[in-house]
């Protein structure tokens, strides 16, 4: 198991489990208002994009072969 | 319910006045009042105007002679450095955003003070902070690229020019925080009934310009911080034989650099739609259109930046719309232009002092706004930058345009401030001194620069053989500007003067009808025991004041009072 | 007014029976003001952004070469693990501040301390990422972009992971009592503000 399947692996799994989570936090943040939760909800929005990279890059569709 | 964000219905923080400062320290020093930091930046930037104007007149006495012999070629280039620097960030920004905007939009807007009063603070002493950083580079050798300090040259300047780039990081602090701060206040802390469309126009003019400081100075601060990290430490992000690009600093400097022209001259437009209206007795013209322009510039400004590289190299394809939108960005000024001619049409002028510096500005601003527009064309600019038509054009809108402004809000504002008038007599002897000496000095400058004389240069003898006039007209402009220097030694004694010896001034000596004319003057240091309800905007002349709980009763129709239409007779 | 369902600040305040509008009006105004800060905070990335763009798009071949021998492009396996600790801080925090808004103290903590772990986590990620780098500061605008963005990312986390301890310590000695905990609300925004530049700097300097 070279160090890069463990990495990979690991960011394939965390991914999954953070951007399923921050989703759900996502779906409960939708009806408040206030300034606060707007920009709230953007990041998480974004936050989430994120973990899709993070997993994108976990099995080799975006970034450079490893 | 969430708190309503555009008035007060219910008066909750702000009915609230807190204990007055005590000691000298808290009252003077490290003050959080917006009225006691408008006259700490008031007197901080005077002093940098006359220590940055000095450095301006040591280059004048420089171009009497061709050959120019009364300083060496490097220390004239520290002058023009030093000079440019410090009008730009030292006097201008401070003067127009953190002495007017300071004491002046609180009080128009009904407010105790601005949102953040520590932050203000800060704010302020960031300022003389900066200047002694910039002037402790003459100990280690001044910085001498020009106040735009490209790379390569900038990066020959060792420690001079690391310190340059700190210096104007801290100033850009301070202004983003002004920024920060000034958008909240206007946002969240106007008076009962002040909808977005009763605010004063110079209250807008202060958040238009308040937008563009908290988004642009952030812009600037990037680029010097990449410059100083290549000073400091080497990182090669201008450096082409590593892969990094000169022209590229160029971008970062002038994104901030061109919208900061607008930071100059938003507050100026400001204090003249306020003083056109109250001396003509007349509603401004096209309230909308002046406010509403005021935000297209800003927003517009950021567009504009690449017209101060044509030369740099860049494409074609990108030029164009450049030039596009820098013609573009003249209309929302004409706009404004239009709507002070129309307030002043059929008006009943006062020829009062503030009059006077407002009539100015509509002459000279407009001229280096035509002059604007000739450099805006990518071939015109091509023959003409980096010539004195750029100084002319620039020295016409900056300091014929918003240091008149600047002057106009100080003459207008100051019986407010002080409670008493300043002396008609020195303020107009003031006033025709600096408009003369300064048409003199700088309208020959556009004929020099079309016939090629090069700015920047120590010397200009190899121009002045192709065309000997030359020297005769650097030498009169040099003795014009010394009117310039009579005109700001009088005006800073009269500013003086007018302290002591000033006529009583009363509430409202101008019968102006914003906020800050219906409370004493000096105003108290909670500005308003009872926060007023609004009603109207503030210029229908026909119409009784539009405000309800005022501090004081007050005669619904304010004229100006004999104090304001005397000249002022010192006390016996 | 009675029909709408509170949401936000009010439904808190309206939860511990602590409507405030003085209180209401200032947090207001610092939110904003906040808000504000932190925009201004995005043009600063945004311009070392550009300047990275720029370069990057204007050089013949990226990576560049340096010495003779083209630099390597990043490890994008170790960067994705460390991304996700950032991203699962974000997750963490906002469980800290749902559970203080609920009056849970105790889970309020744990999530807190989880979310310090997780940052401190990142920042140890990222310098291993400086210590293996192929490429230097100095040596190249890779090098310069890449450090200089990266670094004051890093220090963003690092003011960050001090912000939120002060946060932690300040709420266990009761600064926060009720409806009035702004400046949780304020460490939870800036947090997220951290994590969503890395999203950026991630793909840019990874992923693309």
């Amino acid at each position: 198991m070279s160090a890069v399947l463990i990495e990979r692996g690991l960011a394939f799994v965390s991914s999954i489990v953070v951007g399923v989570t921050a989703t759900f936090q996502l779906r409960n943040e939708l009806p408040v208002r206030g300034l606060d939760a707007v920009v709230t909800k953007v990041l998480l929005a974004l936050m989430i994009l994120g973990c899709v990279l993070a997993l994108l890059a976990s099995v080799n569709v975006l970034g450079a072969a490893k | 319910m969430e708190a309503s964000t555009s008035t007060h219905a219910d008066h909750g923080a702000h009915d609230h006045i807190h204990p007055p400062p005590e000691g000298f320290i808290r009252k003077y020093v490290f003050s959080l009042d917006h009225k006691v930091i408008g006259f700490q930046y008031f007197f901080v930037g005077l002093l940098l105007m006359v220590i940055a104007g000095s450095f301006a007149e040591l280059i004048r006495i420089q171009l009497m002679d061709p050959k120019g012999t009364f300083m060496s070629f490097s220390t004239y280039n520290v002058m023009f450095t030093m000079h440019g620097t410090a009008m730009v960030w030292l006097v201008t920004i401070p003067l127009v955003t953190g002495a007017i905007g300071n004491f002046v939009m609180p009080l128009q807007i009904g407010a105790r003070d601005v949102a953040f009063p520590w932050l203000n603070m800060i704010s302020f002493w960031l300022v003389p902070l900066s200047a002694i950083t910039l002037f402790s580079t003459f100990l280690v050798g001044a910085p001498d690229a020009g106040w735009t300090e490209y790379p390569p040259v900038s990066l020959q300047q060792g420690v001079g020019g690391a310190l340059w780039c700190l210096a104007i990081i801290l100033v850009g602090v301070s202004s983003t925080l002004t920024g920060m701060n000034f958008t909240v206040t206007v946002a969240k802390m106007r008076a009962p009934g002040m909808t977005w469309t009763r605010i004063p126009l110079f209250t807008w003019a202060t958040f238009s310009t308040a937008l563009i400081n908290m988004i642009a100075t952030v812009a600037l601060s990037a680029a010097l911080l990449a410059l100083f990290l290549e000073h400091a430490f080497n990182v090669p992000f201008f450096d082409s034989t590593r892969g990094g690009a000169a022209v590229l600093y160029q971008h970062m400097f002038w994104f901030y650099s061109h919208p900061a022209v607008y930071i100059f001259i938003l507050p100026a437009f400001g204090v003249i739609s306020e003083v056109l209206p109250t001396f003509a007795r007349k509603p401004i013209f096209g309230y909308k259109m002046i406010a509403f322009s005021g935000l297209a510039i800003a927003i517009l400004g950021f567009a504009v930046w690449a017209h101060h590289m044509f030369p740099s190299g860049l494409a074609p394809w990108l030029q164009i719309p450049f030039m596009i939108l820098t013609y573009a960005i003249g209309i929302p000024t004409g706009i404004k232009l239009f709507s002070w001619l129309a307030t002043l049409w059929g008006g009943r002028i006062h020829f009062t002092t503030p009059m006077l510096y407002c009539l100015a500005f509509l002459i000279t601003f407009t001229f280096g706004g035509v002059t604007g527009i000739f450099l805006a064309s990518v071939p015109a600019d091509l023959h003409e930058h980096g010539s004195y038509f750029v100084v002319a054009h620039f020295h016409y809108v900056v300091a014929g345009g918003a240091l008149l402004g600047f002057l106009a809000g100080v003459v207008y504002w100051y019986p407010k401030a002080t409670g008493r008038m300043m002396s008609e007599r020195l303020g107009k002897l003031s006033f025709w001194l600096f408009f003369v000496g300064f048409n003199l000095t700088f309208l020959p400058m556009h004929w020099l620069g079309l016939e090629g004389m090069p700015r920047r240069y120590a010397s200009y003898e190899y121009f002045a053989k192709a065309f000997p006039d030359s020297v005769f007209w650097n030498q009169f402009e040099t003795i014009s500007s010394f009117l310039m220097v009579a005109a700001v030694a009088i005006f800073a004694f009269n500013i003086l003067w007018s302290l002591r010896n000033g006529v009583p001034a009363g509430n409202n000596p101008w019968g102006a009808r914003t906020l800050e004319w219906m409370i004493d003057s000096p105003p108290p240091y909670y500005n308003f025991k009872k926060i007023p309800t609004v009603l109207a905007r503030p210029y229908d002349f026909a119409d009784p004041l539009p405000y309800l709980n005022l501090d004081h009763d007050v005669d619904p129709y304010p004229a100006p009072t004999e104090a304001a239409l005397q000249p002022a007779r010192a006390r016996a | 007014m009675a029909t709408t369902t509170l949401t936000g600040h009010a439904a808190v305040e309206a939860r511990y029976n602590d409507v405030d509008p003085v209180y209401a009006e200032t947090r207001d105004m610092r939110l904003l003001g906040f808000v504000l800060v932190l925009f201004s905070d995005c043009i600063l990335f945004s311009s070392f952004i550009f300047a990275y763009l720029y370069l990057r798009t204007s050089a013949p071949v990226w990576p560049p070469f340096v010495d003779g021998h083209q630099l390597p492009r990043l490890d994008t396996a170790f960067a994705a693990v460390n991304s996700v600790v950032l991203f699962g801080s974000g997750v963490t925090m906002h469980f800290a501040l749902e559970n203080w808004k609920n009056l849970k103290k105790g889970a309020f903590n744990m999530w807190m301390i989880l979310t310090i772990i997780l940052g401190i986590a990142f920042l140890g990620g990222q310098a291993h990422e400086y210590l293996s780098a192929q490429m230097t500061w100095q040596g190249s605008a890779f090098g310069a972009s890449f450090f200089t963005l990266t670094g004051m990312h890093g220090f963003h986390v690092f003011v960050g992971v001090v912000y939120l301890t002060v946060l932690l310590v300040q709420a266990n000695r009761g600064v926060y009592t009720g409806s009035k905990y702004f400046g949780l609300t304020a460490g939870t925004l800036y947090w997220h503000f951290v994590d969503v530049i890395w999203v950026l700097l991630f793909y840019l300097f990874y992923l693309w």
